[in-house]
């Protein structure tokens, strides 16, 4: 008797716990989900819902089996950049003359119609139209910082701008989709010039749209974060609790409930170092709370307090160079700089409390509220990510026209990365001014209402180059040289594709599609055991082994489930089903010539080893050209495919066979192939 | 439970009558398809397509009369899938959304007992639907390139050759019959992205069957060395048989259910891999191998009349 070695289990046992705990997050979103819907109704419930679950379903829902737009319904939109109006839009303003629109006007005809990149259209016509009548594209384009520039130099920077601008656009509509609040966005750059946004639940097309096509605004704002503005806080805050305590004698507990679901940011926890309160800024120290425990004096604190607790106030200690937290109770706040940041859960509210006219009288017109583009480094990948946010001088200083360019490089003699940025003769007049009354202030870069970098102004800028350090990444750099050329350059990206699936089509796929399978399914699995017998029902297993680990590989690799990957799906069956008939005809041929049913299993695995991996290796590789040069729903397919085949080798050659061995090694003596009685009497 | 015992069917014997049936069914699918046109999904084609859904069916001329009111007078029409659905395909081509909207508020207005639904709305630009066509079509004939290529290095040209030609052929018929089979309203069907993967999926089956049978082609050669080819051929097909009616009814089965009761979405995509199946079971034998067979006979007489006139 054979032995079966430890192993052998392990690759039946190994795979089913895998692919559970792979699964394991779709099957708890999905319940956390319905349990959600039903709550639809009770504010209260979902508030408290949200508390205990938020958080759980946000992760889990990372980590789940995405459905792609055709089964759930929801947008899809493909945006090309519009060479044609960056050209215009690269090109100097007053040097655009009857020559140049004439040369556009050839090319946007012809685009329309040719594959040839417009860039290369517009300079066969710039030849043949422009250069007779004397026009260089020096006539036209001018590129601040480099003086010897080159005909190929512009046209390299025309195409960087190209580039440049697929970026910035990507940037952009990444801000105003997160705003917009869409769940799970997919926001893709495809080849050079494309974005590709997959917006499911989203069906309300014009609000989209007009959200893709408003140009962004690029303005330099001063920053006035001073005691002013706490001030005002403090008041918006005295507002609040007024209008609270008008409705308390009513309803008491709804109260109590609204303010804990808001979830507000733990002070003492967040920044460690710095977290503990210097008592010296405020003097007076008479505690409202005392005798209270922690929590419920931080609970009180926060029904005191509805608006500031929603965010954490710093004030700037330059003498000790510190960050001093600091809190609403009294009213005497020192003079000086201060910072904000806020945890991204409360944003929403505390945006909405802004809107309120009330409260908007109380800030004032002078004062701007904006958000950090970014959530602070150190806390990007966690599920609490926290937002600085930058309150500003209403009136912009300077607005992004002037920007000639703008470049994310390394300092020569620090190596750390900087941006230059280079103004327009124009701008670099009023900027000199602007730097040299501020020296020693911040000057936030304010791109579309978000703020991506508040350098603070070292000295007075003449010339109009200025260099931007400070910065911790060349990431970074890059982004906000993309930021600064949207004053440039207006990016100017076009629908060029754009697809509504309605959730009743995605409902309808995803029922219609499932039962179907599902039946299919069960055909193929009584085929199996009615014409295999005992065999069919191993085959059976590992055929559900298979479609379990192809949904879980599609899960962790975050793929997505299409429809085409159904199609997928499906010629996966009838591969996985195909491998367990070859060896279950062979084994059966052997049976006949008179072998054991050791022997016969073996020679079954052995002999129709070659067939299946031939014919699943000529399958995988159409899947791999069709990966590559494919698009979209092909590639889906192609995914789906390719795993379904690996999958498919590893469960009927790895795990089929072990179960065989483990059956005959335990003793087992007959295993029925399903063949008919007289044939082993033979 | 077993279906064959042993069999010993003369396959190839009929060879060359089959060929004519292989000829004659890609000229009737390819001439049909020439006759009828192809219905090209927006996909392929560019342009606007808005899906409506009534909550009772409607006759396809009172969906014509509504739409004839409002500004989208020119669009095409036609039943979705199921007698409440349509599918109007509008000459505009900005804003899918609120198009959509403009006509259902349409009918909405006509008919106020009716619920409408927006099932989709696409638009696509005319640029984009051929740079996809012309992906799709790239992207298939690198795979059979790249199956030529494999078969020929695990087996020999020959070989390949026969079961790319066997590729083709099943591709040509599932394919052309299929949108013939949609032209005359039997299924609904559309030539867009899914199509291709199921076109690709066509492929998959077929040069699996076909390699399998050649696989076994292959054994029986080291082992019946001298047994001359159609018979090497005969035998193999007999041995594989079971298998190759086995996989063929289940997966016959599963894109039966599908084309039945896969709704509109799948019903065009899973007819053109269940006529796949059909084909492809049969080409493996009668085109694949027979080609095969025609080839090697072929180069054999060239390599004998080269003898010949070498002496």
């Amino acid at each position: 008797m054979r032995k079966v070695g430890f192993g052998t289990y392990v690759v039946i046992i190994f795979p089913i716990i895998a692919a559970i705990w792979l699964l394991y997050p779709t099957y708890r979103a999905w319940e956390l989900e319905k349990e959600k819907e039903q709550l639809a109704q009770d504010s209260a419930a979902l508030a408290q819902f949200e508390k205990e679950y938020g958080e759980t379903l946000r992760e889990l829902k990372l980590r789940r089996l995405k459905l792609g737009l055709d089964l759930r319904g929801g947008m899809y939109i493909t945006l090309e950049v519009d060479v044609l109006r960056l050209l215009e839009e690269s090109a100097q303003r007053d040097a655009i003359d009857e020559v140049f629109q004439e040369v556009m006007r050839k090319t946007r005809q012809e685009a329309e119609r040719s594959d040839e990149p417009v860039l290369d259209i517009f300079l066969r016509y710039f030849d043949q139209i422009a250069r007779p009548k004397g026009r260089t594209l020096f006539s036209y384009f001018e590129f601040g910082d480099v003086r010897d520039l080159t005909e190929e130099d512009i046209i390299d920077r025309l195409e960087q701008n190209i580039e440049d601008a697929v970026d910035q656009a990507m940037e952009i509509i990444r801000q105003r989709i997160d705003k917009y609040g869409v769940s799970e966005p997919s926001i893709q750059k495809q080849g050079g010039r494309r974005i590709v946004l997959e917006l499911p639940g989203v069906t309300n097309e014009k609000e989209v749209r007009q959200l893709l096509q408003t140009t962004a605004r690029l303005q330099f704002h001063l920053l006035r974060q001073n005691v002013e503005i706490v001030q005002a806080f403090a008041q918006v805050d005295e507002l609040l609790r007024q209008e609270q305590a008008a409705r308390e004698p009513a309803d008491t507990s709804s109260i109590e409930k609204t303010v804990t679901a808001q979830n507000p940011i733990d002070t003492t926890g967040q920044q460690g170092d710095t977290a503990k309160a210097d008592t010296t800024v405020q003097s007076d120290t008479t505690n409202p709370y005392a005798g209270l425990s922690d929590e419920e004096a931080r609970e009180a604190y926060r029904r005191d307090h509805p608006f500031t607790s929603l965010f954490v106030t710093y004030y700037i200690d330059r003498e000790n160079n510190r960050y001093v937290p600091i809190d609403y109770v009294r009213k005497n706040f020192p003079e000086g700089e201060y910072y904000f940041e806020i945890l991204e859960s409360n944003i929403p509210q505390f945006e909405a409390i802004l809107q309120r006219p009330d409260v908007m009288r109380i800030i004032g017109t002078d004062y701007m509220i904006a958000l950090a583009a970014k959530p602070r480094a150190e806390t990007e990948g966690s599920p609490q990510r926290v937002y600085p946010f930058y309150v500003l001088k209403a009136e912009p200083e300077l607005t992004g026209e002037v920007i000639v360019d703008a470049r994310a490089t390394f300092d020569p003699t620090t190596n750390s990365p900087i941006v230059l940025m280079t103004m327009n003769a124009d701008g670099a007049e009023r900027w000199a001014r602007i730097t040299g009354a501020n020296v020693g202030k911040r000057i936030a870069i304010v791109l579309d209402g978000r703020v991506y970098s508040a350098p603070v102004v070292q000295t007075r800028i003449t010339g109009g180059r200025s260099q931007i350090t400070g910065l911790s990444s060349i990431q970074e750099a890059r982004l906000l040289e993309i930021v600064l050329k949207a004053g440039a350059l207006k990016a100017p990206v076009k629908i060029i594709e754009e697809r509504v699936v309605g959730p009743s089509l995605g409902e309808d796929s995803i029922r219609r599609g499932l039962t179907a399978s599902l039946i299919a399914l069960a055909l193929v699995v009584l085929f199996m055991v009615v014409y295999y017998s005992f065999a069919g029902i191993i085959a059976d297993l590992t055929l559900f082994l298979n479609l379990l680990l192809i949904l879980a590989m599609l899960a962790a690799f975050g793929g997505t489930l299409t429809l085409p990957g159904i199609a997928g799906l499906i010629l996966t069956i009838g591969m996985a089903v195909d491998a367990n008939i070859l060896i279950y005809e062979r084994a059966r041929e052997e049976l006949y010539k008179g072998r054991t049913i050791r022997a016969a299993i073996d020679e079954g695995f052995r002999k129709a080893l070659s067939a299946i991996l031939d014919s699943n290796i000529t399958t995988f590789i159409s899947g791999l050209i069709l990966f590559y040069f494919g698009s979209g729903p092909i590639q889906g397919f192609a995914v789906t495919l390719m795993i379904g085949i690996v999958m498919t080798l590893f469960t009927v050659l790895v795990v089929g066979r072990s179960i065989f061995q483990i059956l005959l090694a335990r003793g087992v003596q007959t295993i029925n192939l399903g063949q008919p009685k007289v044939a082993a009497a033979k | 439970m077993e279906f064959f015992r042993n069999p010993n069917i003369d396959f190839l014997g009929k060879r060359h009558l089959f060929k004519y049936v292989s000829f004659a069914l890609m000229a009737i699918g390819i001439l049909g398809v020439a006759i009828l046109g192809i219905p090209f999904g927006i996909d392929f084609t560019g342009g606007t397509e808005i899906a409506l859904r009534f909550s009772k069916p409607l006759d396809i001329s009172q969906v014509r009369a509504v739409v004839a009111q409002t500004e989208f007078a020119r669009s095409e029409i036609k039943t979705y899938g199921a007698p409440n659905q349509f599918l109007i395909r509008v000459q505009q081509t900005k804003g899918a959304g609120e198009i959509a909207a403009k006509l259902k508020e349409a009918f909405q207005k006509q008919f106020p007992d009716l619920t409408v639904t927006v099932l989709k709305a696409d638009v696509i630009g005319p640029k984009v639907g051929k740079e996809l066509r012309t992906d799709a079509l790239i992207a298939l004939i690198l795979a059979v390139l790249a199956i030529l290529l494999y078969v020929s290095l695990r087996f020999e040209f020959a070989f390949a050759l026969g079961a790319v030609l066997a590729l083709v052929h099943d591709i040509i018929i599932a394919f052309t019959w299929a949108v013939i089979a949609g032209q005359l309203g039997i299924i609904s069907m559309e030539v867009n992205q899914s199509t291709i993967a199921a076109v690709l999926t066509v492929l998959g089956f077929s040069i699996n069957d076909t390699v399998v049978i050649f696989d076994r082609i292959r054994e029986n050669r080291e082992i019946h060395r001298g047994l001359p080819l159609v018979e090497l051929m005969n035998m193999s097909i007999n041995q594989t048989l079971s298998r190759t009616v086995n996989t063929s009814l289940t997966t016959f089965l599963v894109l039966l259910v599908l084309t039945l009761f896969g709704g509109a979405v799948l019903q065009g995509f899973a007819f053109i891999m269940l006529l796949g199946i059909v084909v492809g079971t049969y080409s493996s034998i009668y085109v694949a191998s027979a080609l095969t067979i025609w080839y090697i006979e072929r180069r054999k007489g060239k390599k004998k009349v080269v003898a010949a006139t070498a002496t």
